[in-house]
């Protein structure tokens, strides 16, 4: 019986001793081993040696996340350098990027041991396949803490925490300017748009022919070819009933006219002589006939009580 | 006003006959006193009529009443499809001898009297028939045995109803631009004219109707010398002018002068026409209104009220639009009385 077990140890030692062969070196190294303080990231490289028909199983890696309760793993990556020489034969060379996380918050200096892990390798042929198993080692590095422990004691609690940094003071005027130009834009367009859609002011108004014809009788009044004046004067009336009508009114359509626009009704006796003035000044005799049928102070008078006539229409 | 001169009396005298004349013939056709009016008017501006209208609305009974008002020579032929020139020329038949014999037809019968020719149905005769038209309108001659004959008197009336289209020739462009006018005739409108047509036995009797027209209202013989006193009597300022060259103007090109009808491209609208002619014609016919209406110068209203008659029939639209001449045409034309300015 106990030879039987001193058999089954030596055979475990020499399989151990072969896996052993297998993993030729596994090397911890990190750019320092001091000096890092809560949050600080901790990087390491881990070079693993193997024999060269070795190549690294991905799942044996440990997945990132959280390792202890004041350490994270934040990332891991494998990268397979190839193979070398060595005194032994070849060999593969693995090296491992590990990135780790401090969260722990030393009140004094210490050293903390970042835990080991396994990782496999497997050696796979057409006979079948030899895995192997390297140990990364736990390693050390040392913690620093922020701030003393017992800081001098402060009657405002707010004086522990350091003043608020100045702000340079930003010129806000150019921002004005582009308001007050955006708000004039938009009042443009606004413009704009209430022209063309005929709001508010721009709503056409009623024109007054007849309004606008008595002013420019008033300047005839005073040209000097009183003949031509008179001829010119009559068109002008002739083009407010036409504008009033928004048709072309003859003599035959006075009737018509009138009961189109009442308004006009009280004068319609001085439209008809305005109108016979005119069919005798352009179509017959001249107008020298015109003007005695028709004097200009009538003519006048008449575009006047017209003007008033449309105005209280 | 004007100073008295020795052809105003003479126009005072017929302007009073004309009167009677209108009387005479409203006394048959009720009604229908815009169609008399224009036929007057066609009568002293001395041009051919072109009646156009429904079946029954009394085109022959107006043409036969003025016939028989105006006086002078009448014949009358009616439009059919096998009738050939030569019909209208002379007319062959055996004597009772047994032997041919070639008379002359119904337009050289009456020689140079001939005062009225009444085409019935005109667009039921040939083209041939119209080409022979063509001539004896513009020029009132034809030649025939070997001569020629003139009709100074001659007046055409043609009338045409507008419902069929079968067995029927539309006038060439050529003919009806020869027409002074073409008034379209429609049943009167107002009850009383209407009920007097219907229940009123008078009416019913249309021969017995025309032969209750005075004859001879006018002499028929001096009415081309009327119409010439006419046009030189009645006188036409630069302002009335310029207005007849604006209207024709814009009738030609309405897109132009800034007329819209609704539905219409107005550029595409008018293909051609309304020729110098038929503005020459426009003006005749005016002046015979004003001088209707006692005056001595034209004025636009004269115009106006000859414009659609003289002139619709003489504008030709794009085919895409004849079809629906009758509803475009009145509205171009009040369009075109809308726009131009007057004076």
């Amino acid at each position: 019986m106990r030879v039987r077990s001193h058999i089954l140890a030596a055979l475990a030692l020499l399989c151990a001793g072969a896996a052993q062969a297998q993993v030729r070196s596994v090397e911890v190294r990190a750019p320092r081993a001091f000096g890092y303080f809560l949050g600080d990231l901790v990087r390491a490289q881990a070079d693993i040696v193997v024999d060269a028909g070795f190549a690294l199983q991905a799942a044996s890696l440990p997945q990132p996340g959280p390792m202890a309760y004041w350490l994270d793993l934040r990332d891991l990556r494998a990268e397979d350098l190839g193979l070398e020489k060595t005194a032994e034969g070849e060999a593969r060379r693995v090296r491992l990027f590990l990135t780790y996380q401090n969260f722990y918050a030393a009140l004094d200096a210490r050293a903390l041991e970042i835990p080991g892990f396994s990782v496999t390798f497997e050696n796979a042929s057409a006979h079948g396949s030899t895995t192997a198993t390297a140990q990364v080692p736990a390693w050390q590095f040392n913690i620093s803490p922020l701030r003393e422990v017992v800081p001098p004691a402060r009657e405002n609690p707010a004086d522990y925490m350091r003043p608020d940094g100045r702000v340079a003071a930003v010129d806000a005027s150019p921002l004005w300017w582009r308001t007050g130009g955006f708000a004039a834009l938009a009042l443009l367009a606004f413009g704009a748009l209430a022209r063309d859609r005929a709001w508010g002011p721009f709503r056409a108004r009623r024109a007054r022919p007849f309004g606008a014809a008595l002013a420019r009788l008033r300047r005839l009044r005073r040209a000097p070819d009183a003949e031509a004046a008179y001829g010119e004067a009559l068109l002008v009336l002739h083009r407010g009933l036409d504008a009033t009508d928004g048709r072309r009114v003859l003599a035959d359509d006075l009737p018509g006219f009138l009961a189109r626009h009442p308004a006009y009704r009280p004068d319609a006796a001085a439209l008809g002589d305005l109108l016979g003035a005119s069919r005798l000044a352009f179509f017959g005799p001249g107008p020298t006939a015109a003007r005695l049928a028709l004097p200009w102070p009538a003519l006048e008078a008449l575009a006047r009580r017209l003007a008033a006539a449309e105005r209280a229409a | 006003m004007n100073e008295t001169r020795p052809g105003d009396a003479m126009l005072t005298d017929w302007r009073q006959a004309a009167g009677r004349f209108e009387q005479a013939v409203s006394g048959a056709v009720v009604g229908q006193d815009r169609a008399i009016r224009l036929l007057t008017i066609a009568i002293f501006a001395r041009g051919h009529v072109l009646l156009e209208g429904d079946v029954g609305v009394g085109k022959t009974t107006l043409l036969r009443a003025v016939a028989r008002a105006l006086g002078g020579a009448y014949e009358r032929v009616e439009g059919t499809v096998d009738m050939m020139p030569t019909d209208l020329v002379y007319h062959t038949y055996l004597a009772e001898d047994g032997r041919p014999r070639v008379e002359p037809g119904p337009v050289l019968r009456r020689a140079e009297d001939l005062s009225i020719f009444f085409f019935n149905e005109i667009n039921r005769a040939r083209p041939q028939v119209h080409s022979l038209l063509l001539r004896l309108m513009a020029e009132r001659s034809l030649t025939a045995f070997n001569r020629e004959y003139h009709f100074p008197n001659l007046q055409v009336f043609a009338d045409r109803n507008r419902v069929e289209r079968e067995e029927t020739f539309e006038l060439p462009a050529a003919a009806r631009d020869r027409f002074l006018m073409e008034i379209g005739l429609e049943a009167p409108r107002d009850v009383e004219s209407r009920r007097a047509l219907v229940f009123d036995p008078r009416f019913h009797d249309t021969d017995a109707l025309i032969a209750g027209i005075a004859a001879d209202v006018l002499d028929h013989a001096a009415i081309p010398g009327i119409g010439r006193a006419i046009q030189h009597g009645i006188g036409a300022s630069p302002a009335i002018e310029t207005y007849v060259v604006g209207l024709w103007e814009a009738l030609v090109r309405p897109g132009r002068a800034g007329i819209r009808l609704s539905g219409i491209d107005m550029d595409a609208l008018v293909q051609g026409g309304a020729s110098p002619r038929g503005v020459a014609f426009l003006v005749r016919a005016a002046k015979v209104r004003a001088w209707l209406e006692n005056r001595s110068f034209l004025v636009p209203e004269d115009i106006r009220a000859v414009f659609p008659e003289v002139m619709a029939h003489r504008v030709f639209l794009e085919p895409v639009y004849e079809m629906r001449r009758a509803a475009i045409m009145p509205e171009l034309c009040r369009a075109v009385f809308d726009t131009v300015p007057a004076p």
